[in-house]
């Protein structure tokens, strides 16, 4: 087996990201995966972009336009 | 009028941070690769475009690294005459094949060189660019200036006015968020330009005798609630940061939180005698061609495009004005004086928490006030101590240049701890029968308004309810300019039992660092004035305390920040009180204990010295 390298994106680990943790991956050829050094995370890329969707539950307000930061009705 | 300024920095960064590291993974380093300085300049050009064509104009800041390439210097002059940019110096940018030859490290951060290097490498890079223009630079920067560096630009080349000189609460958050590998530790600074002190860079000066003699702008403006929280470098004016905190939406790559972070900074003016200030500098690293993390070069290139479009509209319009570096500096030492505080009613415009912070920052201090816990102060930096803070190899902080908090809810706890001991916050407790409520469980939300000279927050009425009493109390904080002390009122506007009277714990608990671990506490002393009865505790962690009715102030020296920290009371059976902490709980707690009844009001000062 060749030594992982880099894939089409440089994804980072979602697991890692949830955390807080900017964790590029790498990209396994053979197993068409991308594999994180740091945590126990695997998964190919639909699954990356998945979990990045998942990451996202904090951002409540991330599509939202504001236009009164004092009023907390708008 | 509002006055919101916008600095706009480009820099041509022969070697881009990150690109090296990422589009040439899997080959081994070479700094010269043809291909890396191509980009790198076509980056440049890009982004230059992109603020022109929205009637912008830029301050570019040449590289070390750029200095030594004829087109990045044809360009810089070229645009300096056609569009009026202004050609200044970063000290960012330094790694390139004479730099590493020249010096023999691989370092690159100036703040981190030995003041040794410091100046053989500062009057290099002027001295070059003095070459390629015929002129000092104006304006100057790094992601940090240390103070030592900064005195040390002004008294070689004076014509420096403005720099670049610190990035909002990056320190241990972003440390961790790169896998312990990025040394960037520059918490507890100004989120907005100020006048740098000549002691320590992130503490403004007071006057003309303490001016480092140049104006230092952040790098970047940067959300004032999730900074604080999250990654510093998720969530600040810069498009691509956004992208790397993954807010946008990926479906239709919209990112309006980018938007609502420039129109919050823009809503500041109300609380800054109607002046707000946005700064975006992005590095030619994150538009590299082969995208950066998930987002492809398209996604990178469209949002830097939406941003200089965003600012250009506001422009258009005539709500913002675009200054280069060097004519901002001019502007603010005309408009604003040193004791003029700069103050931020932030609310979360990102998680939808409806939080809502207030920041506070003058030559005395900077102070954060937590409505979601009552009006807490959940971070304080004593900047009243101007602590001298070397940095760099040779210096006790090598890579710490953060500005030493006494409280800091993140890194040593606010309310909530685990199990047992105490978190740094200064609230307060109201007791009734036998019954206790902490303010930090009262959610509220303030308003800020100016009375005189004097910024005040009044907290809108919390209700507290014990089993046999229920009471309405309203904080109203006040911060008086030019003085180094923060009024905190308690008014029980109304009781159900008026004839009822409750106990007022007013307490602080601190610590100090820079860092979420416990420092070396043996060295501190608390301290109850009283008169005859005052009492002193050397701290030494065995869980002492002391107390003095109607005691005039209680306070805590801490030698190793040249720091004093005091509060003193107002109102009825006061009581002062210190304890120390323990080995579990390494922290210190001054209070004051007294009685309110129905319209009455209880005040607090906690004040900020230098000790030494």
């Amino acid at each position: 087996m060749a030594q992982a390298g880099k894939g089409r994106l440089n994804y980072r680990c979602p697991s890692c990201f949830m955390r807080d943790l900017d964790m590029d991956m790498f990209y396994d050829k053979d197993k068409d995966e991308y594999y994180c050094l740091r945590c126990q995370y695997r998964g190919n890329e639909a699954d990356v972009l998945a979990k990045n969707e998942l990451a996202r539950f904090r951002y409540g307000a991330m599509n939202k336009r504001f236009t009164d930061f004092e009023d907390f009705g708008k | 009028m509002d006055k919101f300024i916008v600095n706009i920095i480009h820099r041509p960064e022969m070697v881009p941070e990150y690109a090296e590291k990422v589009t040439g993974q899997g080959k081994a380093e070479d700094l010269g690769r043809k291909a890396l300085l191509t980009e790198s300049l076509d980056i440049f050009k890009i982004q230059q475009a992109c603020a022109h064509k929205n009637g912008l104009k830029t301050t570019i800041q040449m590289t070390y690294a750029s200095l030594f390439n004829a087109e990045a210097v044809a360009l810089a002059k070229e645009h300096h005459e056609t569009f009026g940019d202004e050609i200044a110096l970063s000290l960012l940018g330094l790694p390139c094949e004479q730099f590493r030859e020249k010096y023999k490290t691989k370092d690159f951060c100036i703040w981190m060189f030995s003041m040794e290097d410091k100046k053989a490498i500062v009057r290099d890079v002027f001295g070059k660019f003095y070459e390629a223009f015929g002129f000092y630079p104006a304006s100057t920067g790094s992601y940090y200036m240390d103070a030592d560096l900064i005195n040390f630009i002004k008294a070689e080349y004076p014509s420096v006015k403005c720099a670049v000189a610190t990035c909002w609460e990056e320190g241990p958050k972003a440390y961790h968020t790169c896998n312990n590998s990025w040394y960037t530790f520059m918490d507890g600074g100004p989120w907005a330009p100020w006048i740098p002190s000549k002691a320590n860079t992130h503490a403004p000066a007071a006057n003309a005798e303490e001016d480092s003699g140049i104006v230092a702008i952040p790098h970047l403006s940067r959300d004032l609630l999730a900074c604080y929280d999250g990654n510093g470098s998720n969530f600040g004016t810069h498009p691509q940061n956004v992208l790397r905190g993954m807010i946008y939406d990926t479906s239709t790559w919209e990112y309006p939180y980018l938007y609502n972070l420039i129109d919050q900074y823009r809503s500041l003016a109300k609380f800054n005698n109607s002046y707000a200030y946005n700064m975006m500098f992005v590095g030619p690293g994150w538009m590299n061609k082969m995208g950066r993390w998930e987002q492809p070069y398209e996604l990178l290139l469209k949002s830097y495009e939406d941003g200089c479009a965003y600012y250009g509209k506001l422009k258009k319009e005539g709500r913002l004005e675009d200054m280069t570096m060097s004519e901002f500096a001019d502007w603010y030492r005309e408009n604003r004086h040193y004791t003029e505080p700069e103050c931020a009613l932030w609310r979360d415009i990102l998680y939808g928490s409806d939080k809502q912070l207030f920041w506070y920052c003058d030559p005395y201090m900077r102070a954060c006030v937590n409505m979601d816990q009552g009006g807490a102060i959940v971070d304080l930096r004593p900047y009243a101590a101007k602590l001298e803070w070397p940095v760099g190899i040779g210096t006790p902080h090598v890579q710490d240049a953060s500005y030493p908090f006494l409280i800091q809810e993140k890194y040593r706890a606010g309310y909530f701890t685990h199990y047992a001991g105490e978190g740094t916050v200064r609230s307060a407790k109201l007791c009734y029968r036998g019954e206790e409520a902490d303010l930090c469980l009262c959610r509220t939300k303030a308003h800020f308004s100016q009375e005189g000279t004097e910024r005040v927050l009044t907290l809108d009425p919390v209700e507290i309810v014990f089993r046999d009493m229920r009471l309405t109390l309203q904080t109203v904080i006040r911060f008086p300019e030019g003085g180094s002390g923060v009024r905190i009122e308690r008014h029980v506007l109304e009781m159900s039992d008026p004839a009822a009277e409750v106990t007022l714990n007013e307490y602080m608990v601190g610590c100090y660092g820079t860092t979420e671990y416990a420092e070396d506490m043996t060295s501190l002393t608390l301290r109850v004035e009283a008169g005859e009865e005052s009492e002193e505790i050397a701290y030494a962690y065995r869980c002492r305390e002391a107390s003095a009715v109607n005691a005039e102030r209680v306070s805590c020296s801490l030698p190793p920040i040249k720091t004093r920290v005091t509060l003193e009371a107002e109102g009825r059976d006061k009581c002062g009180y210190v304890r120390e902490g323990y080995a579990f709980s390494p922290m210190f707690t001054l209070g004051y204990t007294g009685t309110l009844r129905e319209k009455e009001v209880f005040a607090t000062w906690l004040r900020l010295e230098r000790e030494d």
